[in-house]
C-alpha cells in the first residue's frame, strides 16, 4: 500500500510499455505528488481487464483497464490517461465509466478532453494535478522525463539487436532489468545520465558472436501492442532468442518526440498511398520499405484484433512484400492468442528466412 | 547396418509416422486418429512402424516431431529435432516435388498456404482467428449428415449442383447447412457445396492477397477428400497435384529434417512400454500464474515448460 503523504496526490498512469518510470519522473519532480507504480502487467491485469470491457474492444483498452484497477488496488486516487488519434481518444472516458460503476472512487485526469489544438489547455491538465506547480520547475522535469524515455528506447533498441548474440545467456536482459529499475528510483537529471552511461557501457562491453550478416527482421505495427512486451507475448525476445537482429523504428522517441510530422512522412510515401489513414498507418508504411530498401530479411506487422487503421495498412505492406520480395508476416493479438500458436508461427517465419539467406 | 530417421507429426486430429532411409524412401507409415491422447497416440504408432520395419538392415539414427503435440511426444521419444509443422511441410513437399510454386494445406485444426521459389518457401500464411475451413468442421458436418469423413469426397463427386452454402464462417455454415438440409436439398449437393464452402474459406482467409502460381500441390488429411480437390480445381481453374503420400508429408519432412540435422541418437522402440504422465502446476511466483507443464517418464521428470520467466523453471 502506497503511503498517502500529507497534500499529495497519488497519481498514477496505466503500464505502457517500459515507458512508466519517465511518467513516475515527471509526476514526481515535475509535479510533485507522489507517484504509484503498480505492478508490471501479467495475464491477471488481462484477465481484470477483460471481465470491466467490452467483449470487442481492442486488447490495449483491456490491459490499461486492468492496469488501472491494479494501481487503484495499489493505492492511486487520481488516475491520468492519455489522448489518442484513433478510438482510443475515448477510451478515458469509457474507462472511468467503468470504474466509477464499479465502485471507485477517484479523480480522473483525461487527456483527451484537454487536447484541444491549443497546446495552452494541456496546462490545465497540469493545473487540476497540482494547483500550485511550479511551472519552471515542471517544465524543466518535464523535459528530462522525456530524456529519460529516449535513453529507455535507445538502450531497449540496442538490447534487441544484441541479446540474440550473447555468448553468455541473459547477460544483456540483466543489464537491460537493472537499468529500468534504475530508471524507477533516480530523482535528478545527473543521476538519470548515470544510469543510462553505465547501462551503455556495460551493454557494449556484452560478448557477443554474431555474424557479419545476421538475420535482420523489422517489426512494424499498431503503436501500444508492437511496444509492449506482455501485449506482443515478448515477440522481439522470441525472435532475438532464435538469433534475429530485432529492429523497430516505432517508439516514443521517433513517434512523438522527434516525429517528423505526418505530411512530411506522406510525402515520401505518396506512391504508396495517397492519404492519412491513422495514427501510425503513414509511419509504418514508410518504416517498412525502408526495412526493405535496407535488404532486411523479413518484416513482421503487429496489430490488435479489431485495429481499423492497421487494417488499412496490410494490403499496401502487400505490395512492398511483392516489389521487394521480402516476406511479411501478419500478426493479430487479442485477449485470446495464444502462446503456442504464435511461437509456431515465428519460428516458421525463421525458418523461412534463414533458409532464404542461405540460398541467396 | 544402414541409417533410418524416423518422423512423427502429431496433429490435433491424427497422428502420422514414417521411417524413412537416406534416399528419403519410406521404410514404414502410419497414419491414426490422435483421439486427444497424443501420448498413447505416439506409443500406438511406434507400435505399428515397428512391425514394418526392417531390424536388421537399418538402425533408426534421428527423430524428428512436428504437429501440435511435438514439444511433448519429441521429449518422450528423445527427438533431435522438434520443428513447427510449416517448416516440416514445406521441407517434405520441395523435396518430392521440386518445381513447385504453391503449397495448399488444410489439417485438422488449422490450414496453411506456402509459397515456394526455386525449392525454398519465400511466404506462408496460416489461419488466425477461425476453424472454418478445416477437416475438424468437415468431419463434425459429416457426422451430422450421418456419413463416414472418408466418404464425403466420393459422395461429393456425384453432384451436379453443389448447393450453396455461407462460408465465412464455421457457426454460420453450419446453420446454413441445418437450414438446407430441412429445406429438403439432396445429401450429394450439400456435401459438393460444404466442400466448394472449405475451398472458398480457404482462398477468402489464409490465401488472402496470396498468388497462387502453378504447379499447386495440395496437402494434409482434407487433400484426401476427391471433393475438395475438384472444388479447388474449379476455384483456382489449374490442376491440382494430391501426393499419394500428401497426408504424411510432414512427418516425412521432419524426417528428412532430422536426416540434415546434425545431432545423432539411436531410437530406442522401447517407449512404446514406457509410463509416461503429464502434470500441470501453476507457477504461482507471480499473478501471471503461468501453467507449467511437466512431463514424467515412469515417475521421474524429464521435462517441463510452459513458464514465463526464470522464477517458475523447474530443474530436472
Amino acid at each position: 500500500m502506497a503511503k498517502n503523504r500529507k497534500g499529495t496526490k497519488n497519481l498514477a498512469f496505466p503500464r505502457i510499455a517500459n515507458y512508466n518510470c519517465a511518467a513516475k519522473y515527471i509526476m514526481e519532480q515535475g509535479l510533485e505528488q507522489h507517484c504509484v507504480l503498480q505492478p508490471e502487467m501479467t495475464r491477471h491485469t488481462l484477465e481484470l481487464g477483460t471481465k470491466y470491457s467490452p467483449d470487442s474492444v481492442c486488447a490495449p483498452f483491456k490491459t490499461s483497464l486492468g492496469s488501472m484497477i491494479e494501481a487503484l488496488d495499489a493505492g492511486a486516487d487520481t488516475l491520468i490517461m492519455t489522448y489518442g488519434l484513433c478510438r482510443l481518444g475515448y477510451y478515458g472516458e469509457l474507462q472511468e465509466q467503468i470504474l466509477r460503476d464499479l465502485g471507485y472512487e477517484f479523480e480522473m485526469v483525461n487527456l483527451s478532453e484537454f487536447t484541444t489544438g491549443k497546446k495552452k489547455d494541456y496546462l490545465k491538465a497540469v493545473k487540476k494535478l497540482n494547483p500550485n506547480v511550479n511551472l519552471v520547475h515542471f517544465a524543466a522535469a518535464g523535459i528530462e522525463g522525456l530524456k529519460m524515455a529516449e535513453y529507455v528506447d535507445e538502450i531497449e533498441e540496442t538490447y534487441y539487436k544484441n541479446c540474440g548474440f550473447e555468448t553468455e545467456k541473459g547477460s544483456c536482459r540483466k543489464i537491460f532489468r537493472k537499468f529500468l529499475r534504475d530508471m524507477e528510483q533516480v530523482e535528478s537529471r545527473s543521476e538519470m545520465d548515470a544510469g543510462y552511461k553505465a547501462a551503455r557501457e556495460a551493454l557494449a562491453g556484452v560478448e557477443l558472436e554474431k555474424p557479419e550478416h545476421p538475420l535482420r527482421v523489422g517489426i512494424v505495427g499498431e503503436y501500444f501492442t508492437v511496444m509492449d512486451a506482455f501485449s506482443n507475448l515478448n515477440l522481439e525476445q522470441k525472435l532475438a532468442d532464435l538469433g534475429v537482429e530485432v529492429h523497430r523504428w516505432m517508439n516514443v522517441s521517433h513517434r512523438n518526440i522527434h516525429y517528423s510530422g505526418e505530411k512530411n512522412l506522406n510525402v515520401s510515401i505518396r506512391d504508396l498511398c495517397r492519404f492519412e489513414m491513422g495514427p501510425t498507418s503513414t509511419a509504418n508504411i514508410w518504416c517498412a520499405r525502408k526495412y526493405a530498401e535496407q535488404g532486411f530479411d523479413g518484416i513482421i506487422h503487429v496489430k490488435s484484433a479489431g485495429c481499423t487503421p492497421e487494417i488499412d495498412v496490410m494490403p499496401v505492406l502487400q505490395n512492398i512484400g511483392e516489389e521487394y520480395k521480402i516476406p511479411v508476416l501478419y500478426l493479430t493479438y487479442d485477449s485470446q492468442t495464444s502462446d503456442t500458436g504464435l511461437m509456431t508461427r515465428i519460428e516458421a517465419f525463421y525458418d523461412m528466412i534463414a533458409m532464404r539467406k542461405k540460398v541467396r | 547396418m544402414r541409417e533410418a530417421y524416423l518422423g512423427i507429426d502429431i496433429g490435433s486430429i491424427s497422428t502420422k509416422g514414417v521411417i524413412i532411409n537416406q534416399k528419403n524412401q519410406i521404410l514404414a507409415k502410419e497414419y491414426l486418429w490422435t483421439e486427444g491422447d497424443p501420448i498413447g497416440a505416439a506409443k500406438r504408432l511406434i507400435a505399428s512402424l515397428e512391425k514394418q520395419f526392417d531390424k536388421e538392415n537399418y538402425e533408426i539414427v534421428a527423430t524428428g516431431t512436428t504437429g501440435s503435440a511435438r514439444k511433448l511426444v519429441g521429449s518422450i521419444t528423445g527427438a533431435t529435432v522438434v520443428k513447427n509443422e510449416i517448416t516440416a511441410h514445406a521441407v517434405g513437399t520441395t523435396t518430392f516435388y521440386p518445381e513447385v510454386r504453391t503449397i495448399l494445406e488444410i489439417g485438422g485444426q488449422d490450414s496453411k498456404i506456402i509459397l515456394v521459389e526455386n525449392g525454398i518457401a519465400v511466404d506462408y500464411a496460416m489461419n488466425t482467428l477461425c476453424a472454418a475451413g478445416t477437416g475438424s468442421f468437415l468431419s463434425s458436418q459429416a457426422k451430422r449428415l450421418g456419413v463416414e469423413v472418408e466418404d464425403l469426397g466420393r459422395i461429393a463427386l456425384q453432384s451436379e449442383h453443389p448447393t450453396q452454402i455461407a462460408a465465412r464462417c464455421t457457426v454460420f455454415a453450419e446453420s446454413d447447412l441445418v437450414h438446407k438440409i430441412q429445406m429438403g436439398y439432396t445429401k450429394e449437393d450439400i456435401i459438393a457445396g460444404l466442400c466448394r464452402a472449405v475451398v472458398q474459406n480457404y482462398l477468402n482467409n489464409v490465401g488472402k492477397g496470396k498468388k497462387i502460381l502453378q504447379p499447386v500441390v495440395f496437402q494434409g488429411g482434407v487433400s484426401k477428400n476427391q471433393g475438395v480437390v475438384a472444388a479447388f480445381e474449379k476455384e483456382l481453374k489449374c490442376k491440382v497435384q494430391v501426393d499419394e503420400n500428401g497426408h504424411l508429408m510432414g512427418a516425412i519432412g521432419v524426417a528428412i529434417l532430422a536426416a540434415q540435422g546434425k545431432k545423432r541418437k539411436k531410437f530406442d522402440f522401447a517407449v512404446e512400454d514406457t509410463e509416461f504422465r503429464t502434470r500441470e502446476v501453476c507457477c504461482g511466483k507471480c499473478p501471471n500464474n503461468c501453467e507449467i507443464v511437466c512431463v514424467y517418464r515412469d515417475g521421474e521428470l524429464i521435462d517441463a515448460w510452459g513458464n514465463r520467466c526464470e522464477k517458475g523453471e523447474i530443474s530436472k
